[in-house]
């Protein structure tokens, strides 16, 4: 197990490296004076001049590059051509509201999706089910942005039952948070709920389809038995890898709830950095974003293996 | 009319002084011109006070124009209430707080509430008059090319120091050096003299009626930062103003929060802190407000905000105000050489029409120059274009422009596209095919408007047609040089004309009221006759706040005020 982690890192660090590397082309290849996007189109030349020789960016693109990468090895990735103060901190403060809004979305998803999948797997083809995926199909099929305004103008103008913003007040309580984010959690949760619940259902017709599972009934095994020891570990596995990477989707910022809620989260950090040529903020995003995927998929494929001994034994060898 | 008492105030001021006093005196000015212009040729509000009331009795429009729902926030007649928390909807900074190079209305607003200028707004008029800030009185010399400014005393740095005239010395100094578009030509390095350490003289360049303007809230820039400041220092960093409130917090993707300064000279300001929220659109902040989460927008437009002109519970204030567009029209090559040509589209602007769609009648008619009605020195004896479909269609003809056709670019911003579409339609009643192209703000500024190559002259990269957005001043004085003066820095129509340009200079250096509207006039009717930019309206300004508020106001350039801002009982 340990060299099976140890490879899956190590296979992590060159994907960080490529993603950087990609990052900071794009970034870079289009033609663009940096200094002017900072400063708009009303500055004067000068200080346009004077702000790209003060950020380095007039340097050759080797060079910056070099920077670039030896800044993300000693996790110094430098200041913020925008707000001049170390980009760390910043993403790890917007990382924080990510990870509060994204841990609430799927606090409400998850338990939410998979017992709904589950009861209509059990009831296939009943009138249960049927309600059961249709539900998914539409509330995946709807975008955040769609549910997020529908939530705001009734819940929030019409009702004021909660707040349209989601950046609390500083020094809010935990459940004053909880009230603020509330909103585009569940703007969030409606597209996922589905997908998620649909993905256990399907998984666990599956295998209560298998043989072992037929086995385990004729052997007498109650319904609950049958669910907790044999079926629920082997469902879940395809479940497991679906929530794995909408993790890092939610924690990797939703742009259209996070600009409908105005919270300052990943999303709208990186929306901004890019609008404006942050490249040192937009680098360093996206090597946090690539973290927390790769976090996420690594918990996942641990969870997956400790849940079948088979994948287990596959990779150690 | 109070003779004595008007004479005895005829002996206390200067030439300058003495040609506003005479000016409203025999009813060339009202009386909200004349507080506007005593202000900025440095009668204290004493004298103009004095000067109202000895012309009282029979100053024709002595009335004035007041503002017609009121500058500022407050329509409650319930007393304040001590203490609490005003939440502000913003714009988004969209750079680093640096008080010398920042150039967006978020920035302005965010640096005005910590730092503060020589000259403030005024709250009674506060898009077009000045007030006392950290100078308490300027007065020009009789040719109005040296101006002394008073400075306030016994003012303190937030970190304890004391301001003085060096800080404002060294301030102007950075100012030149970075070359600020406002006081670029009219003060050069070494003209800020410290005469004392409460007195601080300037000797401009060139003669400037207007000067105070340039080192006020309208030139968002010059907020007075202590001596040791350097340009690149961010409000963020070294939040050390002399202003009524202290930065708390600041997050630029979420917003900042200020905290009374009780050492701060004026007045106690009633609540305790000002929270501002940041936003990329209007639209988020109307939804703000009506979901009770923000109580102040400093800014809306019409498009996002019509719900609120209609809210009970919102005190919105429209403001008469020089904001408007232009549609550049390059002069020096391609379709619109011809003036002929550039007549004829301006021709075929329904401007009533395009105020009331747009904006909902709150707009004045715009007469193709940059003159604003709400200007004092505005000349109305210009005769206003109107839509004349035939002329145009004559007009064409003669020039050989029959079924010309051409793209208008515009940028992706506030009615702007709306404007395009409205225009195109109109164009086409004279035969003109207009073919509306909205790009993304970026691509628009640098690739159509002001490309920055070929640099010389500035913008000759431009398209041929375009519109452009700009944003308010309280004087034209931008509009009239880096606009449309020969090689301006955002000339996108590349006019060049002598005689536009001699009489820009005789605005720019006439010193009495008479002079100033005697080159404005001037200046309207070659620009109109010309055409090298359309101007179909000046829309007002927009912005309110709860009425569980009062006492708040906006600049029009992203400053709000909050001094006198309380709750209500």
């Amino acid at each position: 197990m340990g060299r099976y982690i140890g490879r899956r890192l190590l296979l992590s660090l060159v994907t960080l490296w490529l993603l950087a590397t990609i990052v900071f082309i794009i970034a870079n290849v289009l033609p663009n004076d940096i200094g002017r996007t900072i400063l708009g189109p009303f500055a004067p030349q000068e200080s346009v001049d004077a702000l790209n020789e003060k950020l380095g960016t007039n340097r050759p693109i080797l060079v910056q590059y070099v920077d670039s990468m030896f800044g993300i090895v000693t996790l110094d990735f430098g200041d913020s051509y925008i707000t001049s103060q170390p980009v760390l901190p910043q993403l790890v403060d917007a990382i924080g509201r990510s990870s509060k809004l994204a841990g609430l979305a799927l606090l409400i998803t998850i338990p939410l999706a998979i017992v709904a999948g589950l009861f209509a797997a059990r009831r296939r083809d009943r009138p249960a089910d049927r309600a059961i995926v249709l539900l998914g199909v539409t509330s995946s099929s709807i975008p955040e942005f769609v549910t997020g305004t529908i939530l705001v103008v009734v819940v929030g103008v019409h009702f004021h039952l909660l707040p349209v913003l989601a950046t609390p007040p500083p020094g809010a309580d935990v459940p004053t948070q909880i009230r603020y984010l509330l909103m585009p959690a569940t703007a969030m949760a409606i597209v996922y709920f589905g997908y998620i619940a649909r993905m256990t259902r399907a998984g666990t017709i599956d295998v209560l389809q298998s043989d072992y599972a037929r086995t385990a009934t004729m052997k007498g095994l109650t319904t609950s038995q049958m669910m907790r020891h044999h079926v629920l570990r082997n469902a879940l596995i395809p479940t497991v890898a679906v929530i794995a990477v909408q993790i890092g989707y939610l924690f990797g910022g939703i742009i259209a709830v996070e600009k409908i809620f105005n919270y300052n989260g990943m999303g709208q950090t990186m929306l901004f950095a890019a609008q404006r040529k942050d490249i040192p903020m937009l680098t360093a995003g996206a090597i946090v974003i690539g973290i927390v995927y790769m976090l996420a998929t690594l918990g996942a494929d641990l969870i997956i293996a400790w849940m079948n001994p088979r994948i287990r034994l596959d990779a150690e060898r | 009319m109070d003779y004595p008492k008007l004479d005895k105030i005829r002996g206390t001021t200067t030439p300058l002084q003495l040609d506003v006093v005479e000016s409203f005196a025999r009813g060339r000015l009202s009386r909200r011109e004349f507080i506007q212009r005593g202000a900025i040729v440095g009668l204290s509000m004493a004298s103009i006070s004095a000067v109202i009331a000895a012309c009282s009795s029979s100053t024709p429009g002595a009335s004035g124009a007041a503002p017609t729902t009121g500058a500022s926030s407050g329509a409650s007649a319930a007393p304040p209430v001590a203490g609490g928390t005003i939440r502000v909807a913003a714009q988004r900074p969209s750079g680093p707080l640096d008080p010398i190079l920042m150039q967006d209305l978020g920035s302005y607003g965010t640096t005005a509430m910590v730092f503060e200028f020589l000259c403030t707004s005024d709250p009674s008029q506060p898009l077009v008059a000045l007030a006392p800030g950290l100078a308490t009185k300027w007065t020009p010399n009789d040719t109005g090319n040296v101006w002394t400014f008073d400075l306030r005393q016994g003012v303190k740095w937030q970190d304890g120091t004391d301001f003085s005239s060096a800080d404002v010395v060294a301030t102007m100094e950075r100012l030149v050096t970075s070359g600020n578009s406002g006081l670029k030509g009219v003060l050069a390095a070494g003209g800020a003299v410290a005469t004392d350490a409460n007195t601080v003289t300037f000797n401009l360049v060139t003669a400037n009626g207007n000067f105070p303007y340039l080192v006020s809230v309208f030139n968002a820039q010059t907020l007075i930062t202590p001596v040791a400041f350097t340009t690149g220092t961010t409000l963020d960093q070294k939040p050390n103003g002399t202003g009524a409130w202290k930065l708390t917090k600041y997050n630029q993707a979420s917003g900042a929060t200020f905290a009374r300064n009780d050492a701060w000279w004026g007045t106690s300001t009633p609540l305790d802190t000002v929270e501002w929220i940041y936003f990329d659109a209007t639209g988020p902040m109307v939804t703000a407000y009506q979901g009770g989460q923000v109580d102040v927008i400093i800014q809306f437009d019409i498009l996002s905000g019509k719900s609120l002109l209609d809210d009970p519970n919102f005190n919105s204030v429209a403001l008469q105000a020089a904001l408007h567009r232009q549609i550049w029209m390059r002069t020096d090559k391609g379709q619109f050489v011809d003036k002929r040509v550039r007549q004829a589209l301006a021709l075929t602007f329904d401007r009533p029409a395009l105020i009331q769609t747009l904006f909902q009648g709150k707009a004045d008619l715009g007469n193709d120059h940059v003159i604003a009605p709400v200007y004092p020195y505005f000349d109305p004896s210009v005769p206003q274009r109107a839509q004349n479909i035939d002329m145009a269609k004559q007009l064409l003809s003669d020039a050989g422009a029959t079924g010309l056709s051409a793209t208008l670019h515009c940028g992706q911003i506030l009615e702007i596209p709306d404007l395009a579409t409205l225009l195109k339609s109109q164009a086409e009643q004279a035969g003109i095919n207009l073919t509306v192209a909205v790009e993304s703000l970026d691509t628009f500024y640098g690739a159509q408007w002001c490309p920055a190559a070929p640099a010389d002259p500035p913008c000759s990269g431009s398209a041929e047609l375009g519109i452009v957005d700009y944003g308010h001043r309280a004087t034209p004085d931008v509009y009239l040089n880096s606009a449309l003066s020969t090689k301006g820095v955002w000339n996108a129509s590349q006019y060049s004309s002598a005689a536009y340009d001699a009489a820009f200079k005789e605005f720019q250096t006439s010193v009495g009221v008479d002079a100033q509207k005697t080159a404005c006039g001037k200046i309207e009717t070659i620009l109109n006759d010309d055409v090298p930019i359309g101007v179909p309206y000046f829309y007002n300004f927009l912005s309110g706040s709860s009425k569980q508020f009062t006492g708040f106001y906006s600049s029009g350039l992203g400053q709000a005020f909050f001094a006198t801002a309380s709750k209500v009982a």
